[in-house]
């Protein structure tokens, strides 16, 4: 699978053979550093200064490296697919040869940063209960009615929060069926094979 | 403090809300996770408020028998002082 570079992608690259390989091979490194910890402008003015061109045209090369990278990785390209995107823009042998290095040596790690890019739905962190046994309320006195409250503490980007449930043991008993239900599903031929295959 | 289907309005309802509803159970907690026999009483009670909108939301907590006679102290005093006035 070939990648599709627009026009201003690659007017952004078309920078890189200006440089030579070193800087080229820096350039890579801030990428990757930029796709860890986040871009530093402060970083594209220092290579401004050092290179003689504007920090524009500093950080456009790298994010256009950058989005080589990412594009790249999040496809999984092979490396002759890789090298056959890079091919029409035209560079040198020796800088096709650095950038094809610069895929595959980081492609596995910005695979890991991108997996974490995922929208996440609260999860589980921990459950506490406690079985009630309701007395009396406003509307009758002179009761016996169990109930169990349950508090589930779920985890969301960091950030914990709590939910506070009450139900009566017959629904706790069919809740607690279904999710065995659930669980017995993974040992049903079907969901079988799609475990191997997954594996 | 009566359930009714709109709350009624008057000056202050537009800074504060409305008490629509005030509903309460006595329970025991007999078992819980961390300890398996209890017998702890509590009041529950859930509390209706309207703001301004119209917009009701639902409030519940719970007490332990001395929060709850505190909390009982507090209306008799408020009952006592409306004497007064």
């Amino acid at each position: 699978m070939l990648l599709a570079l627009s026009e201003e992608h690659k007017e952004h690259l078309s920078f890189l053979p200006q440089v030579d390989s070193a800087v080229v091979a820096e350039f890579g490194r801030i990428a990757v550093e930029f796709l860890r910890r986040g871009a530093n402008p402060k970083i594209y003015e220092g290579a401004a200064r050092k290179l003689n061109v504007s920090s524009d045209t500093v950080q456009h090369g790298v994010e256009g490296l950058t989005y080589l990278l990412t594009e790249s990785s999040k496809l999984m390209i092979s490396e002759l697919d890789f090298q056959d995107s890079v091919f029409v823009l035209g560079f040198s042998e020796e800088l096709n040869k650095l950038l094809l290095q610069l895929y595959l040596d980081n492609r596995k790690e910005i695979r890991t940063i991108l997996s974490e890019l995922a929208p996440s739905l609260p999860s589980y962190h921990n459950l506490e209960w406690r079985l009630d046994v309701q007395l009396a309320s406003r509307s009758l006195r002179q009761q016996i009615k169990p109930a169990v409250t349950i508090k589930l503490h779920l985890n969301q980007n960091g950030d914990h929060n709590t939910k506070v449930l009450q139900t009566d043991p017959a629904t706790l008993l069919h809740l607690v069926q279904q999710l065995e239900q659930a669980l017995e599903e993974m040992k049903t031929n079907h969901c079988r094979r799609v475990v191997r295959n997954i594996k | 403090m009566e359930t009714t289907s709109e709350p009624p309005l008057d000056a202050k309802s537009d800074v504060t809300n409305q008490l629509v509803d005030f509903q309460w159970k006595l329970g025991m907690a007999v078992s819980s996770d961390t300890c398996r026999s209890l017998k702890y009483p509590y009041v529950a009670v859930m509390l209706k408020v309207a703001d301004h909108s119209g917009q009701v939301k639902t409030k519940c907590f719970e007490m332990t028998i001395p929060q709850f006679q505190n909390f009982y102290r507090q209306f008799k005093e408020i009952a006592a002082v409306i004497e007064t006035v």
